[in-house]
């Protein structure tokens, strides 16, 4: 790109999501004086960014593959309000490249990446391939299609142990770990005979067995002008299913000279495919640093906060500011995060019966708030959750100059949130943070799926708790049937019921 | 007005007075009790300060208490009564009376005199609160008397049935 990269004026921006992401972003624009759209599903008319932005227009039913995920009902209603730009936020169309195309097409600007960038990162393979010829480290593996005695051959180089991976694969068929040379014909026969049977597919391929990894990744920003900087790294191993739980930055297992050198890595990575606007380049760091490049994100991620808040960077006015064909702000990538950062999300998941999802009516909600404190939340007080969307309703993000008050900061604010009438995860965060491996910093990516468990860390109540809990309980139940019946026996009060509820409803409110 | 709160498997005898003070499992306690908006109280014991939720579902009472929240049963008088209907209430002279756990109407009379009952026998159903309760046999015994009859409207701690 050139010094003479055009610049487009952005009047309004359309968000093509919902929850707390489109209001993030819509927060974004007004800072900027920026008139904001929201689009919404039959199920989200009363959901908060609706209500928070200026204009809403109505896409259609709550499946998302028949509202959110409409390309076509996107543009439309860009093209009914006036949008002149779109922000898709994560998921639904924000990595279709086809999505950026159609936005070009209309001349509307997309903020994010350009269609090709976007094209090549989300084939996996391809992905891998153009970052491997810019000398970017991926796990080490063979090429699919090799036939038994090739694998065999090629496996002692990459050092064992190694897993045997179905072509084809998915949910775990065909995968097997091998930990011993002598054990890999049996495993590459058993896993062709299972990649056969479950895909119809016999094909295997070896990749090194990451034991101990953990995921980082790290914040890009490219802008036209042919900048391209990180934002240093944020730590994500704690996860369940693939599913992210808490995230933090700066990672407590990256050294400045890892920083340095991976952040140069995740750079050049970026401008392998020409990236342009905000990405993430996610890593598998094994137990020895040797970091791997795995995918990257082509868009804003769901944890960028925890990045904002130690590089005092707004991810998505940069993203903004970029669409509209400018330079960005920063103009060197940071090596020096400015304190500690940690994100909870807070789902409306059951933490006590395997994380179900729970629906139903926010009947109580306080937010936490005071220093250090940011809520990104999607919800309020009344609303309705359905069962249509992900179960991420907030995410919790504090900040300390330090690891220690960043932890103690998310145990008080955890401590202050309340969310009453569904079921939420905030007592799983209330355990991870006492946990001593957690504040000691020793996970990976199967710490909360293998070596977690939501009665190791919660102490019994105390006496006095329990009696607090058991005072307030019968005082509150004593004034509701009272309330409801002013069942009293006659003569046993001079005066009227009527007229002793009332003096006793001035008494207690 | 006497309650019987369980709470995580522990129980409290909690005795609500005319004038608000309070007795926990027979000792008074100082609260200062405040509703502050929707599930929003206040509770002030000897000088302590509680910010809770408390909301209650299905019977029970779900209470905040510091971001951990506990889940309990509050058993008043009547529902009290009924319970120790079936176990408690022998009199000194060996008769064991069932009295009326609250005003009421008399639904029916299950029993008469000289019949042989067994204990956790249903003898009289009271009508109250719009609920049909069963007050049970405290032992095994024989109807010695009935005090009342089916349609009779009985005040509070009324002896209803005498089992010797």
């Amino acid at each position: 790109m050139s010094e003479s990269a055009q610049q487009t004026k952005i009047k309004k921006v359309l968000i093509a999501n919902r929850g707390e992401i489109a209001i993030r972003v819509i927060r974004a624009c007004r800072d900027l004086g920026i008139a904001s759209v929201a689009v919404y599903s039959e199920a989200d008319r009363t959901a908060l960014h609706v209500r928070y932005a200026d204009e809403a227009v109505f896409i259609g039913p709550p499946q998302p593959r028949e509202s959110y995920l409409v390309a076509e009902k996107i543009i439309e209603a860009a093209r009914k309000t006036g949008a002149d730009a779109i922000h898709p936020g994560y998921g639904f169309l924000s990595e279709r490249a086809y999505f950026s195309q159609m936005c070009a097409d209309e001349g509307i600007v997309f903020i994010g990446p350009p269609p090709h960038a976007i094209e090549v990162m989300g084939d996996k393979q391809t992905a891998r391939e153009t970052v491997k010829k810019a000398g970017v480290p991926v796990v080490p593996g063979t090429e699919p299609g090799l036939r038994d005695e090739e694998i065999i051959a090629i496996a002692p180089s990459l050092g064992f142990p190694i897993l045997v991976k179905a072509s084809a694969g998915g949910g775990g068929k065909g995968m097997r770990a091998v930990h011993k040379p002598e054990d890999l014909p049996a495993a590459l026969a058993s896993a062709r005979r299972e990649a056969e049977s479950a895909f119809g597919n016999g094909e295997v391929y070896v990749e090194k067995l990451l034991i101990g990894a953990r995921h980082i990744e790290f914040q890009v920003l490219a802008d036209t002008h042919g900048n391209t900087i990180h934002l240093g790294e944020r730590e994500c191993s704690i996860q369940r299913r693939h599913q992210k739980l808490v995230e933090e930055a700066p990672s407590t297992f990256v050294d400045p000279d890892l920083r340095r050198r991976m952040g140069e890595m995740a750079v050049k990575a970026a401008e392998a495919v020409g990236y342009v606007n905000a990405g993430t380049i996610e890593c598998m760091v094994d137990k020895d640093k040797n970091f791997y490049f795995l995918e990257m994100n082509t868009r804003l991620q769901v944890e960028h906060p925890v990045t904002e808040l130690v590089t005092g960077i707004d991810l998505v006015k940069e993203q903004i500011r970029i669409a509209r064909g400018r330079r960005m702000g920063p103009t060197q990538s940071f090596l020096e995060p400015t304190g500690w950062a940690i994100e909870c999300r807070i789902n409306a998941e059951d933490p006590y019966n395997n994380f179900i999802p729970s629906t139903g009516r926010i009947t109580s909600l306080n937010i936490p708030t005071g220093p250090g404190v940011r809520v990104d939340s999607g919800v309020y007080d009344g609303y309705e959750i359905t069962p249509y969307y992900d179960s991420m309703i907030a995410k919790l993000i504090c900040w300390g100059e330090d690891r220690g008050e960043a932890i103690l900061r998310m145990r008080r604010a955890l401590e202050e949130y309340t969310i009453m009438g569904v079921k939420h995860n905030i007592p799983f965060h209330q355990n991870l943070m006492n946990s001593f491996s957690f504040i000691a910093g020793m996970f990976d990516t199967k710490f909360v799926e293998e070596r977690f468990s939501m009665t190791t860390y919660e102490e019994s109540p105390s006496e006095e708790e329990l009696e607090i809990a058991a005072i307030a309980a019968t005082l509150f139940a004593h004034r509701e049937r009272q309330r409801a019946s002013q069942v009293v026996t006659r003569g046993e009060r001079d005066t009227s019921n009527w007229k002793w509820v009332g003096r006793w409803e001035r008494m207690h409110r | 007005m006497k309650y019987v709160t369980m709470v995580n498997g522990k129980q409290f005898e909690i005795e609500i007075e005319r004038d608000g003070s309070i007795l926990v499992n027979g000792e008074r306690r100082q609260v200062d009790f405040l509703a502050l908006g929707p599930s929003q109280y206040s509770l002030l014991t000897n000088m302590l300060s509680h910010n809770l939720v408390i909301e209650e579902r299905e019977g029970e009472v779900q209470v905040l208490v510091r971001g951990r929240l506990f889940t309990s049963k509050v058993m008043d008088e009547r529902t009290l009564l009924m319970a120790q209907r079936t176990g408690g209430g022998i009199t000194d002279t060996g008769e064991a009376s069932i009295k009326s756990p609250m005003p009421g109407l008399v639904v029916a009379v299950s029993i008469e005199v000289g019949q042989e009952v067994k204990a956790g026998q249903t003898v009289l159903i009271l009508e109250s609160m719009k609920m049909q309760n069963e007050l049970k046999a405290p032992r095994d015994g024989v109807v010695q008397a009935v005090h009342v009859a089916a349609g009779q409207s009985v005040e509070q701690n009324k002896i209803l049935v005498t089992i010797g």
